[in-house]
């Protein structure tokens, strides 16, 4: 691929050797040059990786209490309503409002909940499942997920793709090529 | 079975560090090629055998839940008081037996037990298989179970909702719960895998359906930082609740009044057997897994070791639980309760099963003791066998013991199975080894992703160590 695709909605993708080097030109080409949406790829969590990107604390625990706490209040409203209100039954003049009788379906929802919580938020917060990606117009970057380091740049106006390339270089790229979004 | 572990450390070696995780020579790339080609690789003719004979029990299987649905329960050997039998025996032992890989997955990775990344995905597996097993003792022991949807709160035509106070009604809660999160976990930390399936397919169908179940994952840093932490609260989750749902099953009896059952003992005990029915399972199926698909690079003896020592200190622990019973028993000077464990489970009609069930849970695990046999491949996998059969007898004695004779001495009866009971047990069997002969076929067996990330970790000690040894490393 050359360098002089013009195309604005483009990605510049470079591989480095390893995962501290990748790590390593993050953080550099954020801090340094001042990028801004950058992403890094890689086959296993990067150690500093989200660091290196300056990402905000993860919003998924937030996500997993609203969940549990939901779970709850369902269960305990379900309870409450179904057996003591609307078709209270009676078993050996048992209490009918029960509280230690909830516990055990609290506790199940409670979970189940915070699980769903976890799993569509992980989801969402990834836009995921997401079938297309401009990357893959990329076949080397494939490796991503099996033993490949990448890191992606956006493109923006105010720099020239040869600076871009020539600092991915710097920092120890083995290879830079661009890739488009236009299939997007 | 030729094989036997290696027991002895080279010279110079402090026998206090752990030993090695991951075989030293494997990096990124070895790895894929190690960890995926049992999924690429077309089966062999053991794989083959394997599974013609679990498609055998899977018929086994289908014919006795046939006959049960076209007959009715009563082609069971159930009876009055043997309301329960084979099929709660069954239900509570595959249930236990799936515990052991939500605790694997879950309270190692909350500890950071590194050990575990490489046995946990089989684990898993294993525990979704199971529960899917157990799950069809309780539906068909309704006897109707297309009508097995109102246990469920849904807004019936009949204008009545279930009865939650009873702990029949939890435990579908409880099961339902578990499956359902212990899937959710399972697919979680198998995305990043099914990824590297889809990028290094050989072929475009491969491509295609790997991709639709990688959901388009593409290791991008944005995603880890939220799958970190969300993989880590799903851990969290599933400890309290792998507790709590052997707790509810043990509440079934428990909140019983029959004597034998009603002990407030059961909850601790019913969780401790089901870890050790469950790590024995673990180690009956890794075994042999880990000879054929070439993974005894990643699961090592230290692995097997590891399991073996859960194995014994749960065994020791449900030996402290049939010791409590008696005591208790002694202790309360009830004479129902007095009866049931000091006669009629020791020298009653089934005390060949107690005597079994004591063989098996209380004196096998104490072999553990023994490095030599903590190590000893071909002993560990027949103890983890003979712990199985003891955990079933376990389950066995505790349900028909207490029913055949309770209180009264005019209502008393025996059971026995019948060819149906036996079919589906042993059908169950064959529908579990079907699934989990397809989940080898078709998965990686080992999470990858996790294992090069340990893989990193170590050689990073391994560096940091600079005059240890190479094979050392995690702490």
């Amino acid at each position: 691929m050359s360098a002089d695709s013009k195309v604005l909605d483009s990605w510049f993708l470079a591989e480095f050797a390893t995962p501290e080097a990748l790590v390593d030109a993050t953080r550099q080409m954020r801090e340094k040059y001042g990028y801004e949406g950058m992403d890094t790829y890689s086959p296993y969590p990067l150690h500093g990786g989200s660091e290196a990107l300056g990402l905000p604390p993860s919003r998924v625990p937030f996500i997993a209490l609203g969940g549990a706490l939901t779970g709850m209040a369902t269960a305990i409203a379900m309870m409450a309503y179904m057996n003591g209100y609307d078709y209270p039954i009676n078993v050996g003049g048992r209490p009918i409002y029960s509280l230690p009788a909830y516990v055990p379906i609290t506790f199940e929802l409670t979970v189940l909940f915070a699980a769903f919580g976890i799993f569509f938020g992980l989801l969402g917060l990834s836009r995921l499942p997401q079938p297309y990606h401009p990357v893959y117009e990329h076949e080397a970057f494939r490796t991503a997920t099996t033993h490949g380091y990448w890191l992606s740049v956006p493109k923006t106006v105010s720099v020239q793709a040869d600076t871009i390339m020539e600092q991915l270089k710097s920092l120890g790229a083995t290879q830079v090529t661009v890739v488009t979004g236009e299939k997007e | 079975m030729a094989e036997t572990a290696a027991t002895h450390l080279p010279p110079g070696v402090d026998p206090l560090e752990p030993r090695m995780l991951v075989a030293p020579h494997h990096d990124d790339a070895s790895l894929n090629e190690t960890l995926l080609d049992h999924v690429w690789r077309k089966p062999g003719k053991g794989w083959f055998l394997l599974f013609g004979i679990a498609l055998v029990g899977l018929g086994m299987f289908l014919v006795a839940v046939t006959m049960t649905l076209a007959r009715g329960i009563g082609v069971w050997g159930n009876n009055q008081p043997n309301g329960w039998a084979f099929d709660i025996v069954n239900f509570v032992w595959w249930v236990g037996i799936g515990h052991a890989g939500t605790l694997i997955s879950a309270i190692l990775l909350l500890f950071q037990q590194k050990w575990r990344t490489s046995i946990n995905r089989f684990a898993e597996a294993m525990t979704i298989f199971a529960v899917i097993c157990a799950g069809q003792f309780p539906l068909l022991h309704t006897g109707r179970p297309w009508f097995a949807f109102w246990l469920l709160p849904y807004p019936s035509t009949l204008g009545a909702w279930p009865q939650f106070r009873s702990p029949l009604d939890w435990d579908v809660f409880a099961v339902s719960t578990y499956f359902t999160v212990s899937l959710l976990f399972w697919y979680v930390g198998l995305i990043p895998d099914l990824a590297a399936l889809r990028d290094s397919s050989p072929g475009k169908i491969q491509r295609v359906v790997y991709g639709l179940f990688s959901l388009g994952w593409r290791g991008s840093g944005r995603h880890w930082h939220n799958y970190k932490i969300g993989y880590l609260l799903l851990a969290g989750l599933s400890t309290p609740l792998v507790l709590s749902v052997h707790t509810i099953v043990s509440f079934d009896f428990a909140t019983g009044l029959i004597p034998g059952w009603h002990a407030t003992i059961f909850p601790p005990y019913f969780v401790a057997g089901a870890v050790f029915s469950g790590f024995a399972m673990v180690i009956t199926l890794i075994v042999p897994a880990r000879k054929y698909l070439n993974l005894r690079d990643v699961i090592t003896d230290r692995h097997l070791e590891n399991m073996n020592k859960v194995i014994l200190a749960t065994g020791l622990i449900v030996s402290y639980g049939y010791m409590m019973e008696h005591f208790i028993a002694w202790y309360s000077g009830s004479e129902y309760e007095i009866w049931t464990f000091y006669v009629n489970r020791a020298r009653g009609p089934y005390w060949q099963v107690y005597w079994l069930m004591i063989a098996c849970n209380v004196i096998t695990p104490n072999i553990f003791w023994f490095r030599k046999c903590r190590t000893s491949i071909p002993i560990m996998w027949v103890a983890s066998i003979v712990v199985n059969i003891g955990m079933w007898c376990e389950r066995f004695i505790i349900i028909v013991t207490s029913l055949t004779q309770d209180f009264l001495p005019s209502s008393w009866d025996l059971y026995s199975p019948t060819w149906v009971d036996w079919c589906l047990y042993i059908g169950t069997l064959g529908l579990f080894s079907t699934l989990f002969l397809l989940f080898l076929k078709f998965v990686p067996a080992v999470a990858i992703s996790e294992v090069k990330e340990l893989q990193l970790e170590l050689k990073h000690a391994a560096h940091h160590a600079a005059h240890g040894h190479d094979t050392h490393g995690a702490h």
